[in-house]
């Protein structure tokens, strides 16, 4: 009687995960199928013949980048001379010293020459004081802002006060950018004369590529499996996520590693807001929801070409950390605007894009770590259990190689980046293996991000910066 | 029993690994050909590129470069491509119109044609870039196409107005007035003055993003001889059209009469302050420094930030700045003279 009902409640959960992946695999499957129409349209299209047109000051609008650094004495010189080299006609450069503890400040004023400076800094969001201002006396658009130590978000209200241009783009301090990448942002905003609010980038990742001067100099890939499980997934991300969400305006997340952003409609909308990790997508979501109250039709757009270049995390401590940190945030933001999950009133954020972070993006590893203790149960349970738990396992196996796959599908079609024959095969054999370590480990990490969030750990940690910018 | 979900499920799998050694194989064989392809275009354009060089700058013609196969072409156009950034000579550029239309009019004309939408943009980019202005009607045939892009739409009317196309007035005035005002600009900017003045001659006629373009292109083009012109706008009209042809002024930098603009510092809107005051700053007109100290003190930061700047460019100005900091009791208007007092230091 007791192994009936034993039984009973195997078999049931079985199904509870078995719909469970359909529903995501549906998810997926239509996101993919969007974003492949998208890029089959742009087959081959000549992107830098497209972009020359806005070289011309007449038709570009003029940004200003901000680079918030705390303790980036590494690197904060070499970012500052890649964003130096950028092609793009009016910009200016603002770091924006968070009170470091190490040599940031003087290095900056070393090799750049800064001098102070006087300016009367309108407050449009709030922020911590500012102790000094210095201008370049190489470079009249470089500017750094030294201010009270205040958190990166606080950093970046700042910088958005200093700011003159009616744009603003944020921007990490170890990323690399290409030379174009301003002109490949802007490019939907102009064309669409302002309805565009809001433009990303994809970030790809520089481990393992040849770094020099602040420009990538080859594209190569790394030996570590690590990295290369996380060049997978950011393919997948951007190339499949970002473009079908992006295509019905349900793009929730800017990378905060670079984005452009309208100067007037963040500051209306509040600026970055301090007292959370994931600052980035909670400023989209609240611009989202700005938009809907206000009954007004701008649109926040994602641009597949490769924006940025970042350095990601090469060991487990570090990556487990991030992604502890990432889950966080995304939850803090969702709760935070809880009020959208299946209102009506927000269309398609709220009925869409919002159900669909919660599920698949939020709950996800929990019912996938469930999904695991499952098949090494099902192994302890015997007979036609061991099969089923087998099969389970190799399709799970097989169909998210099939999503990794088709993202390198995509990256062939639109940009070609890596170079040889061998790369594809080495992607190829790691995403088959993804669901062996890889993926248990980061549902495990996420899973753990929202145990330390329950028990009210506020800790997280720096990413530990190697300096690929060397 | 589960068995027949077993069976199901192991199907599954199989269609699986089918799909996925599809892709591999497929994905695999593109990158081999792609890198055959791309050696052997390079190898073809090392070939050429000497050859190409010297018509380019001195003339004439050579026998040994050939167009017979696609990929011939393709080295040919990429090689063309690449010098179209970096010529300056006229006789030089006409050089190279003279070259594409010889090696790669066929083939233009064919894509102008696909099926496919990035092909077609792709050419309309090099047929702008080379200068090919011999296929003018095949790219004004492409209007006629059903489901023509926003964006192929554009382009086709900004390089009919590169070639001087004839009634593109009667296009924008009649089929395509609704346009934005980036647009509009983008396809203005490219006409010879005399078609442009069909435009200024109908402007009381045209739509708004269509007013707001004509002004702007001249005060890019920053001609003297619409002078006459924009004074006109600013007296007849209101709103943002005023405020365009006053922010033309301001950047030529000329007027007539001061009179208009002197009372304009008084403005109850602050756009037209500041811009006013951004003229009487270019002018170095010594009767609105009066106002221009008052406007120091404007609520709106803006106008104290511009009226700022416009002192700043008299001769006298910083001394003007440092007596507000030193006598004024407004904190705002101190603020900005010492602003503008350290600026650049």
């Amino acid at each position: 009687m007791l192994i009936i009902q034993w039984d009973d409640i195997v078999t049931t959960f079985a199904w509870g995960i078995a719909v469970y992946m359909v529903i995501v695999i549906f998810f997926y499957s239509v996101i993919l199928v969007i974003s492949m129409f998208q890029l089959r349209k742009e087959y081959k299209l000549d992107r830098v013949l497209a972009y020359e047109d806005y070289l011309d000051e007449i038709y570009t609008k003029p940004i200003s980048i901000i680079v918030p650094a705390y303790n980036e004495e590494a690197g904060i010189v070499h970012s500052v001379r890649s964003l130096l080299s950028v092609n793009y006609p009016t910009y200016e450069i603002i770091v924006v010293n968070d009170g470091s503890t190490d040599h940031t400040l003087k290095k900056m004023i070393d090799h750049y020459d800064m001098k102070e400076i006087k300016r009367v800094v309108r407050k449009q969001v709030n922020s911590k004081p500012i102790s000094k201002i210095y201008q370049s006396a190489i470079f009249a658009h470089l500017f750094l802002v030294d201010k009270v130590n205040g958190g990166k978000a606080d950093a970046l209200n700042v910088g958005l006060n200093f700011s003159q241009y009616p744009y603003f783009c944020s921007l990490d301090g170890d990323s690399v950018l290409e030379q174009d990448a301003l002109l490949k942002v802007m490019k939907p905003i102009i064309d669409s004369n302002g309805d565009v609010i809001a433009s990303g980038g994809s970030v790809r990742i520089a481990n393992g590529c040849q770094i020099q001067n602040g420009q990538i100099q080859n594209i190569g890939l790394s030996d570590k499996p690590l990295v290369v499980m996380q060049i997978i997934e950011y393919l997948r991300a951007f190339l499949m996520g970002r473009i079908g969400l992006s295509r019905h305006n349900l793009l929730l997340i800017i990378s905060g590693a670079f984005g452009v952003f309208s100067k007037s409609w963040v500051i209306e909308a509040g600026g970055y807001r301090t007292d959370t990790v994931g600052e980035d997508m909670e400023l989209v979501v609240r611009m989202h929801r700005l938009l809907k109250e206000k009954g007004q039709r701008k649109k926040i757009v994602y641009v597949q070409d490769p924006v940025c270049w970042t350095e990601v995390p090469e060991d487990i401590t570090t990556l487990r950390r991030q992604r502890r940190r990432w889950h966080r945030g995304l939850f803090e933001s969702l709760w935070i605007h809880r009020k959208i999950t299946l209102n009506p009133k927000y269309g398609s954020i709220g009925l869409l894009a919002f159900p669909y972070f919660w599920i698949v993006e939020f709950f996800g590893p929990m019912i996938e770590l469930s999904g695991y203790i499952f098949m090494i149960l099902g192994l302890f349970l015997g007979g036609i259990y061991i099969e089923f738990a087998i099969l389970l396992f190799f399709l799970s196996c097989l169909y998210g190689s099939i999503f990794s796959m088709a993202a390198v599908l995509l990256e062939e079609w639109s940009l070609t980046k890596y170079p040889k024959v061998s790369d594809i095969i080495k992607l190829f054999l790691y995403s088959l293996t993804e669901t062996i370590w890889y993926r248990p480990l980061t549902v495990f990490w996420r899973c753990e991000g929202v145990w330390q969030m329950l028990r009210g750990d506020k800790s997280w940690g720096e990413m530990k910066r190697k300096g690929v910018l060397e | 029993m589960l068995s027949n979900e077993l069976l199901i499920l192991s199907i599954l799998t199989l269609a699986m690994i089918g799909i996925l050694g599809i892709i591999l194989v497929y994905l695999m064989i593109r990158k081999a050909m792609d890198i055959k392809i791309s050696k052997r275009i390079d190898h073809c354009k090392e070939k050429y590129n000497p050859l190409i060089s010297l018509i380019l700058t001195e003339g004439g013609l050579s026998r040994e470069l050939t167009a017979k196969t696609a990929l011939q072409r393709k080295a040919i156009e990429e090689l063309l491509s690449r010098y179209t950034k970096v010529l300056e000579r006229e006789e030089e550029k006409k050089r190279l119109s003279k070259l594409a239309a010889l090696y790669l009019t066929d083939d233009y004309q064919k894509r102008l044609k696909s099926m496919r939408w990035s092909t077609r943009m792709n050419t309309l980019y090099q047929i702008e870039d080379f200068g090919m202005d011999h296929l003018l009607n095949d790219v004004y045939m492409l209007l006629k196409r059903r489901r023509l892009s926003h964006q192929e739409l554009i382009h086709i009317l900004r390089i009919l107005a590169l070639f001087h196309f004839g009634p593109l007035f009667e296009l924008l005035t009649n089929h395509y007035n609704h346009l934005s005002e980036y647009e509009y600009r983008n396809i203005l900017l490219r006409l010879e003055q005399r078609q442009f003045d069909q435009f200024v001659l109908n402007f009381h006629k045209s739509e708004l993003p269509l007013q707001k373009a004509i002004v702007d292109v001249i005060s890019i083009k920053k001609e003297l001889s619409y002078l006459s012109f924009l004074e006109n706008i600013f007296s007849n009209y209101s709103g943002e059209v005023k405020l365009r042809a006053l922010k033309a002024l301001a950047v030529i930098g000329y007027v007539k009469n001061i009179e208009p603009y002197l009372e304009l510092l008084y403005s109850s809107k602050w756009e037209e302050r500041m811009i006013s005051a951004k003229l009487i700053g270019k002018l170095k007109e010594e009767k609105g420094v009066p106002r221009l100290i008052e406007l120091l003190h404007d609520q709106s930061w803006w106008v104290r930030f511009q009226a700022g700047q416009s002192i700043c460019q008299f001769l006298n100005g910083k001394e003007i700045l440092r007596l507000v900091l030193e006598s004024s009791k407004d904190s705002f208007a101190k603020d900005m003279a010492w602003e503008w007092l350290h600026k650049g230091e």
